[in-house]
Order: structure tokens, then C-alpha cells, then sequence
């Protein structure tokens, strides 16, 4: 398919996967747009675009409509100086990715939240609990990692970037409600 | 903006283009089309062409308008192809010229970025190292990397040591074993990442300054002490404290500091004050203490109080086959730095690699690997490429002076040339071949009016 003849049927979409460092970013855009993962860990300097066309869904009309996902990789941050918050600007989705075995990571995510709320309020949101391989599902430090995931009130999946499990469900969620 | 200044940031590197406030574009450099590719004639929109000005509708237009002055996209990443990435600024500024009120920069800042990740790479990685099991364990940090059992040990005890957050340490081992890099380890493993890990160096400064710096002082304390100022004890509140070759540390100092400990209480200099302190003390020496207590150069109750955990950081020669994979892991680091493609190392060059005693332990490893990477041309190290600065230093003791005498200064100049000219005029390389910061070579350059 031509440039051209894309971008007519194609609504170009900019989504942002924020968090802090580690927790999976790449891996997670790496799993749903390659299909493969690494173990090594190379840490993001500041920012990847990479883009995907996603399947066809429904709008709020029940109209088949079809995206392009400009999918944001940022450097994880926990602080918001203007360069992080540049990459923000016009994103019509975020993902939020917190590390299970990291109760950290969840704890800065809910000023990542408030940032990215201020500059895109109309924003489809959703958070990506990630690492669930390695999470032991009774262990007392898992609960109380969800417990805090939890008090963030936004809608939230269990993930793995290495098994893949529930990576196209992560983004598809924010595909069906645009 | 005028010619000269468009001329000027043509030369420097920079891709340029004008913009309609509805971010079409109107003219632009030679140097823009390289970045933007194949794309630049499918669509007259910027944000059809630069992927990742797209969303940025709204801003843009208040730059435009001269209601913003600018804005910065940092860092953009760009995959040139599998091994190599690009990074660009990408930044807009506001014109006053209706016609044409944006103009598009792009900088190829490639070099900046590959730096930072370097530096973020070890700080975040020391940060994971605490979440990860044994077994996913992938610390590539350099001196703890291995799996020979005394790299192991160290491991297993570090992981220990971390669960007890006030614990004195005491590091022992050669110079070069990364005791530094171990005592960030344990700090990084058991703290918050916000507690400061404050580091001194015992033998680097002169006695009287390293009371001053460690205790802080009042204003008026001493002569110099126009302003108050509070020490590194206050620093590492919260956090730890490393003080490396803590053999040099004065007897007087000596005993200061075990009463910190102790009493976990401090004054400082010229203060009646006394504050409280909590911090870790991470304390490593390459000396045999026990030999310094018995010539009288250190207290034994200061030893005793030190010594609770000692952990000994293994030699490189005594690692074995480990040596290849640091060795392995400074290729990789080195690749970034340089941008090269470095694979490994031939046969006889792993031999030699196993074979040498490395007295300069991973420290000296790191420096024979980067020599060989700056000169190397083929993507195999070999064996002749790998020189150990034991050679180096016999070399230099060869030197004589003749009985003319020499001319220092001249002899320093042909020194700086030749390093130049072995790293294809690089100054970075040349100041590392030389042991010397970019800043003291820049100076030297500008001293003896070299291009
Ligand atoms: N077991 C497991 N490891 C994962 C998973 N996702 C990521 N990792 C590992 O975690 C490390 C960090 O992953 P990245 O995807 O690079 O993390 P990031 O969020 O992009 O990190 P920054 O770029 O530094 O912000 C890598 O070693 C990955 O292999 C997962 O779902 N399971
Ligand atoms: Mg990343």
C-alpha cells in the first residue's frame, strides 16, 4: 500500500507508554509491533516512534474504522522537566506501564498520570501491570503492588512482554475506545 | 532570519526548513531532505514527512503566533539500520515573517545521546540489580559481571548485605577490582533511589581539607571559611557514605570518625552543635590493615568497628574464563562509544586475554581494551592490537633524558601530535591516549596553537 493511499483510510493516532526505567516499555512495543522479545535490557534515550496499523474496529457508531498507532517509546522518567513533557503533546492515548516486581515503579506513575492528564485530558488511558511471569500470584508483596495499582484508578491489564500475554489486549483496549 | 545565519547552520549540520503557519512546507536545506528521506516529496505537511511532529497541531500553531517562542523535541531516535541509531533534536522557532513564521531545525546530536545512555545504562541497571533473582541476573556492570564462583559469592553476600540498610561495609581488594562499582551496588540495592550515595577519596586530599570536607564548617571557622558550609556526613544523611582508601585516612581524623560512628553524632568545625547522622559506611582499602595497625598508621578499635562485613574483591586473574566475558562486555560498551563493529576477538587474542596477570585488574582490562578498539580496523580484536600497560610503563622507564637535556614542552607537543595523528585527528581519543580530560587537552591545543 502507497503512503498516499494509506493515509486516506488510516487514522493516525499518537499512543505514549510512560513509567519509569526497566519496567518494559520497549519490550511491550517490541512484542506488539515485531512479535519478539530480548532479555537484554538496553535503556531508551529519549524518545522512539514506531508505527502500526491495527485492525479494523468498531466506533461509537458501530462504523468499522481503522488506525495507525504513532506509538511514543519515552526514556523512563520520574521527573517531568519540559522535555518529557514536549513528548506528551497531542496524544490521543497513554499507556501506563508499572513493574510488578517493582512496587516503585507504581508509585511514580501516579504523578506520570496527573502530568499526562493535565496536557491531554480527552485521553484514552490504561496501565499495563507488566512482568506477570515473574510475578508469584499469592505472594504478600504481589497483593500489595495490585492493591496499589488498584488505587490508581484507571483501568489496568496484567502483562508480560515476554510471554505476550495480554499485550494485543492492552492495546486493542485503547483502539476500541478512541 | 537572514542569509548568514541560514549559511552558518547550513555549514554546522543543521537541517532546515521554513514553515506556513499550517506547517507546510516552503523551503528548505539539503542537509533537511537527508533526514527526512524518500518521504519529503509524498506531502507538502511537515507532520507527513518528520512522523513525530504529528499531534503537535496545536503547539506548533502558538509558535506560529509568536505565542510561544519554541519548541524542543530532545533525543529523537531514528534506526538507520540493525546496529545503528541516530538521534535528532528536532526544534521549532518562531519567525516574524507572516509568510514563512516557523522554521524547522534538526540536529544530529547522535553523539550526546550514545554518551547519556552510557551513563543511564550502569545507574539503571545497578537499580534493577536489587529486583532480580539469582538466576535472571543479567549485571552487566563490568567488575561484578561473571560466573566464576568467588564473582558469585560477592553476589550472593551483596544481596545479603543490602537487607541490612545500616550495616558498616569494609571492601578489600587490589586497585582495580571495582570496589567503587561495589560499594554503588550495595548502595543502590538497599536504598531509595533518592538517598545520596556521597564518595570520598581519602588519599586524593590533603589532610586538613578532608576534616573540612567531611565535617563541615561554621563561617569563621578557619581563614578561609567566608561561608558556612555542611560536609559530606550531612550529605550522606539518609544515604551512605563510601570513603575509599580509608588506609590514608590521619590517625587524628581516625578517631573522629569512630566516635561518628559510635555516637552517630557529629559537630561541624568551628560549630557547638551537635547533629545526628545516620548513614551506611562503606569503607575500602587495598592495604593490609592489620599491618598498617601494627606500624601504628591505623587504630585497631577503628579496624574493629570497620570490619563487621569485609568482603574481598577477587583479582582478575583469578577469575578464569571470566575475563573473556568483561572483556566481551567492554567491546559492547566501547562499539557505543566509538561506533564501531567490533565482534570479539580472534583466537590468539583470547589466549593472550587468559594469559596475562592483569596487576591493573578490571581498570586495566577496560584501558587495554579501549586502546585496542580505538585503533582496531578490522571486526576482530587481534592478538598484536592488545597491549598491557605493564609494557607501557616499562616503555616509559626506558626513557632517558639526553645529556643536552630536552625541551619538556616541546616534547609534549609531539606527544599530543602523535596521539592526534593516531586517532585521525579524534580529540576524545587522543586525550584518553594521552591520560588526559578533553577539557586539559582543548587547553593544551589552544597552548601550543595546534589545529
Ligand atoms: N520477565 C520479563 N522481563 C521483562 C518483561 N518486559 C521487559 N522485561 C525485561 O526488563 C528489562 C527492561 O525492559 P525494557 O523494555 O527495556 O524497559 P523500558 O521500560 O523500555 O526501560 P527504559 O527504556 O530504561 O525506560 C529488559 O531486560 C527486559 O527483557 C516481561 O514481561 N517479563
Ligand atoms: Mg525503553
Amino acid at each position: 500500500m502507497s503512503a498516499r493511499m494509506e493515509s486516506s483510510n488510516l487514522i493516525k493516532k499518537k499512543i505514549c507508554l510512560l513509567g519509569s526505567f526497566g519496567v518494559g516499555k520497549t519490550s511491550l512495543v517490541r512484542r506488539f509491533v515485531f512479535d519478539e522479545f530480548k532479555d537484554n535490557y538496553l535503556s531508551t534515550i529519549g524518545v522512539k516512534v514506531t508505527e502500526k496499523i491495527v485492525a479494523p474496529v468498531l466506533d461509537s457508531n458501530h462504523k468499522p474504522i481503522q488506525y495507525k498507532f504513532l506509538i511514543w517509546d519515552i526514556e523512563g522518567h520520574d521527573k517531568f522537566n519540559t522535555m518529557i513533557r514536549n513528548y506528551y503533546l497531542g496524544a490521543s492515548g497513554g499507556i501506563f506501564v508499572a513493574d510488578l516486581t517493582r512496587p516503585e515503579s507504581v508509585q511514580t506513575l501516579k504523578k506520570t498520570i496527573a502530568v499526562f492528564q493535565e496536557i491531554n485530558p480527552r485521553a484514552c488511558l490504561t496501565l499495563a501491570a507488566n512482568k506477570r511471569d515473574l510475578y508469584e500470584e499469592n505472594s504478600e508483596e504481589s497483593i500489595k503492588i495490585l492493591r496499589q495499582i488498584d488505587n490508581l484508578k484507571i483501568h489496568y491489564l496484567l502483562t508480560s512482554a515476554k510471554t505476550g500475554y495480554n499485550v494485543e489486549k492492552l492495546f486493542y483496549y485503547l483502539a476500541n475506545r478512541l | 532570519m537572514n542569509n548568514t545565519c541560514e549559511e552558518i547552520l547550513t555549514i554546522q549540520g543543521y537541517g532546515l526548513a521554513y514553515l506556513s503557519a499550517d506547517r507546510i512546507i516552503i523551503s528548505h536545506n539539503s542537509t533537511f531532505s537527508g533526514f527526512a528521506g524518500q518521504h519529503l516529496d509524498e506531502s507538502p505537511f511537515i507532520e507527513n514527512i518528520i512522523p513525530e511532529v504529528f499531534g503537535l497541531e496545536k503547539p506548533l500553531a502558538k509558535v506560529a503566533s509568536g505565542e510561544e517562542k519554541y519548541l524542543i523535541l530532545e533525543n529523537v531516535s531514528r534506526q538507520i539500520d540493525e546496529s545503528r541509531e541516530l538521534f535528532l533534536n528536532i526544534s521549532f522557532f518562531h519567525l516574524s515573517d507572516q509568510s514563512r513564521p516557523l522554521l524547522c531545525l534538526i540536529q544530529d546530536v547522535t553523539n550526546s545521546a550514545l554518551q547519556k545512555q552510557k551513563i543511564i545504562q550502569q545507574k539503571h541497571e545497578i537499580n534493577l540489580l536489587k529486583h532480580l533473582s539469582e538466576t535472571r541476573k543479567k549485571f552487566l556492570s563490568s567488575s561484578l559481571l561473571g560466573n566464576s564462583p568467588p564473582i558469585k559469592e560477592i553476589r550472593r553476600l551483596i544481596g545479603k548485605i543490602a537487607l541490612i540498610p545500616n550495616s558498616t561495609v569494609l571492601l578489600l581488594g587490589e586497585s582495580g577490582t571495582g570496589k567503587n562499582l561495589a560499594a554503588q551496588v550495595i548502595h543502590y540495592g538497599s536504598r531509595s533511589s533518592d538517598a545520596n550515595f556521597v564518595e570520598i577519596n581519602c588519599a586524593a586530599i590533603p589532610e586538613n581539607l578532608l576534616e573540612s570536607e567531611l565535617f563541615g564548617y561554621e563561617k569563621g571557622a578557619f581563614t578561609h571559611a567566608i561561608k558556612s558550609k555542611p560536609g559530606l556526613l550531612e550529605e550522606a544523611n539518609g544515604g551512605t557514605l563510601f570513603l575509599d582508601e580509608i588506609a590514608e585516612m590521619p590517625l587524628t581524623l581516625q578517631s573522629k570518625l569512630l566516635s561518628v560512628l559510635e555516637s552517630r553524632r557529629f559537630r561541624r568545625l568551628g560549630s557547638n552543635r551537635e547533629q545526628e547522622v545516620h548513614f551506611r559506611l562503606i569503607a575500602a582499602t587495598n592495604r593490609n590493615l592489620p599491618q598498617r595497625i601494627s606500624e601504628g598508621k591505623f587504630r585497631e578499635d577503628l579496624y574493629y568497628r570497620l570490619n563487621v562485613i569485609s568482603i574481598e574483591l577477587p583479582p582478575l586473574r583469578k577469575m578464569g574464563q571470566d575475563i573473556l566475558l568483561i572483556a566481551g562486555h567492554f567491546i559492547e560498551v566501547f562499539n557505543l562509544e566509538f561506533k564501531k563493529e567490533v565482534q570479539g576477538f580472534t583466537a590468539a587474542a583470547r589466549q593472550k586475554l587468559l594469559k596475562h596477570t592483569w596487576p591493573g585488574n578490571v581498570r586495566e582490562l577496560s584501558n587495554c581494551i579501549e586502546r585496542a578498539m580505538i585503533f582496531s580496523e578490522k571486526n576482530m580484536i587481534e592478538e598484536g592490537e592488545l597491549v598491557f600497560s605493564k609494557e607501557s610503563v616499562n616503555l616509559s622507564s626506558r626513557w632517558q633524558i639526553p645529556a643536552t637535556g630536552i625541551d619538556l614542552e616541546e616534547v609534549e607537543k609531539q606527544l599530543i601530535l602523535s596521539a592526534l595523528e593516531n586517532s585521525n585527528g579524534n580529540k576524545s581519543q587522543a586525550a584518553r591516549l594521552l591520560g588526559l580530560s578533553r577539557d586539559t587537552l582543548r587547553y593544551r591545543l589552544e597552548k601550543y596553537q595546534i589545529d
